[in-house]
């Protein structure tokens, strides 16, 4: 469908994606769902663990208020994504990658974009619901605190990332601005491949999103 | 007359923040508490988040309204004293207030501070603005949106007092400040604690492709497959009249539908309007920066006598349809 014209016209960040590298850190986000889910809880909660420090670290305002919440979990599930995410709210902020029929008191449902648009508030929650490309169960409270918090901050999931990467910070802007011709080289790679190769290289887009083909 | 002043709404820093950038005049907001009508959970400003705001404001000459507009409750009215000396010690430039004993602590208190009416108070006719206007020295009454415009234009030639009215984002269709539907399903007021259709008693249930909402235990609403939603309250819920069975439900008093008046811009600018609002501190911050945008090139257009843009807004407003509602009522 269209996009509406409403996406937050981020000219304050320099390190703001266009879409072409958006749909990239869209990409990314989905295999590493998969890739969470592969390496089993252990492995996949420290991962988690790291990000919840390093988000915190930059938004700390929101961490205390989330952390100020009652005692809950709130099922993240992008329904392109091979997995869900289970965030617990409260004193012990936690996040693990989970099935998407985990227990929890509130669930949240969503193309993956649209919710990693909605955690950096680039799109407006109500409007998605108005549209019904967002679906939401379970404690209405819990979910609407959790939006607004993170709508009052200034997130960029993929950028406080790199922020917290040392040196290789630079490397984002780079490549979000570069990841237009870096993708027009890649499908031209891909259409060159010898069909070995290019089955090869869907095989493992295959895997890493834990998608089918078509899907 | 200047043109017409922009008034913006922030639930949030990030809202207020986006709502000066993309040039709002004024922007309103509310404390974290029971003060205000949009007390929803994880919204609104605290103290240092309300003296931020305002430095941010006031930086780019840009003016901060504190919306202190609920009814303070027998035996506890320091919540509501505490928001208005809080407002006028950090240096709002208005406070937004409905309830007659706070005007009269604000205007006895505060002098200096610059009162507005809000349209909790609904006020609607000339000798109610008049009263408020001599008793506590209001300076701007916003209109409840039950008038249509030739109404408010032969108020403002009747009252010494600005006008501001909603042109977009959500619509009341009862008298504001004196509704009590939502009261009636959850047993919290919207009027006196300042949450109508309170999240902690909403909830969402899939029926197959349709999506039902219910209100304090009352399914209010079930939205068909693909069809756009609404808000959960009961005065844009669908019922069937009179206890029957076997008719359809339908909206008794409104559709899930958003207000935007753009088109009567000369018609307001005629009836001495002096400013112009938009609804929606519950919005994020998307939201507030693409209407606040698309109104401000609107009104800058309008103001030179140019062509006025379309908004284009309709895929994020409520039930996807927008309305000039009771403005060009024809029923009235």
């Amino acid at each position: 469908m269209r996009d509406p014209g409403f996406m937050v016209q981020d000219q304050a960040h320099e390190t703001a994606p266009d879409p072409r590298a958006r749909d990239v850190e869209v990409q990314l986000t989905r295999a590493g769902l998969g890739v969470a889910r592969r390496l089993g809880d252990r492995a996949g909660g420290l991962l988690f663990d790291r990000l919840l420090r390093i988000l915190e670290a930059r938004h700390p305002r929101a961490f205390a208020a989330l952390g100020e919440l009652p005692d809950a979990r709130l099922l993240i599930d992008p329904v392109d994504a091979p997995a869900a995410l289970l965030l617990r709210v409260g004193p012990t902020l936690a996040l693990r990658v989970c099935d998407r029929d985990a227990e929890a008191e509130a669930t949240v449902r969503g193309p993956c974009a649209r919710l990693l648009d909605l955690l950096e508030g680039r799109i407006d929650g109500d409007a998605l619901f108005f549209r019904r490309e967002l679906s939401i169960e379970g404690d209405t409270a819990l979910i609407l605190a959790l939006r607004n918090t993170l709508d009052g901050e200034e997130m960029d999931l993929f950028g406080d990332v790199a922020a917290a990467a040392g040196p290789l910070r630079h490397a984002l802007p780079v490549a979000r601005r570069n990841a237009g011709r870096a993708l027009d080289l890649l499908a031209t790679a891909r259409r060159l491949a010898p069909p070995p190769l290019r089955w090869g290289m869907a095989m493992l887009e295959r895997r890493l999103t834990g998608l089918r083909q078509g899907a | 007359m200047g043109p017409f002043e922009l008034i913006c709404p922030a639930g949030n820093p990030a809202a207020l923040r986006a709502a000066v950038d993309a040039g709002a005049d004024a922007v309103y907001l509310g404390f974290r508490d029971e003060t205000n009508a949009r007390n929803f959970p994880g919204l609104n400003f605290s103290r240092p988040e309300l003296a931020e705001a305002i430095a941010y404001a006031h930086a780019r000459s840009v003016q901060v309204f504190v919306a202190i507009n609920t009814y303070p409750q027998a035996g506890n009215l320091a919540p509501w004293q505490r928001a208005v000396d809080d407002a006028a010690r950090l240096k709002a430039d208005a406070v937004i207030l409905a309830d007659l004993g706070l005007l009269a602590y604000a205007a006895k208190h505060h002098p200096d501070l610059r009162l507005h009416l809000s349209v909790q108070a609904s006020a609607a006719n000339a000798e109610a603005i008049r009263l408020y206007r001599e008793a506590f020295g209001v300076r701007r009454v916003v209109l409840p949106r039950v008038l249509t415009v030739p109404e408010i234009a032969r108020l403002n030639a009747e009252v010494d007092v600005e006008t501001e009215v909603f042109v977009f984002g959500g619509l009341c269709p009862m008298a504001e400040g004196r509704c009590s539907l939502s009261s009636y399903a959850t047993g919290l007021s919207p009027n006196k604690q300042g949450v109508c259709s309170p999240a902690s008693h909403v909830r969402y249930e899939p029926r197959g492709e349709a999506l039902a909402s219910r209100l304090g235990g009352f399914t209010i609403n079930v939205f068909g497959a693909g069809e756009p939603a609404g808000y959960p309250t009961l005065c844009k819920g669908r019922f069937v009249p009179g206890g029957g069975t076997s008719r359809d439900p339908a909206y008794l008093f409104e559709e899930p539908t958003s207000l935007n008046a753009l088109a009567l811009l000369p018609e307001l600018k005629a009836a001495k309007v002096c400013a112009l609002k938009i609804e929606g501190r519950q919005r994020g911050k998307a939201y507030i920066a693409a209407v606040v945008a698309a109104y401000r090139r609107a009104l800058d257009a309008f103001a030179q006598g140019l062509p006025v843009p379309a908004l284009d807004l309709e895929a994020m407003v409520e039930g996807g349809a927008q309305t000039t509602g009771a403005y060009t009522r024809a029923w009235r």
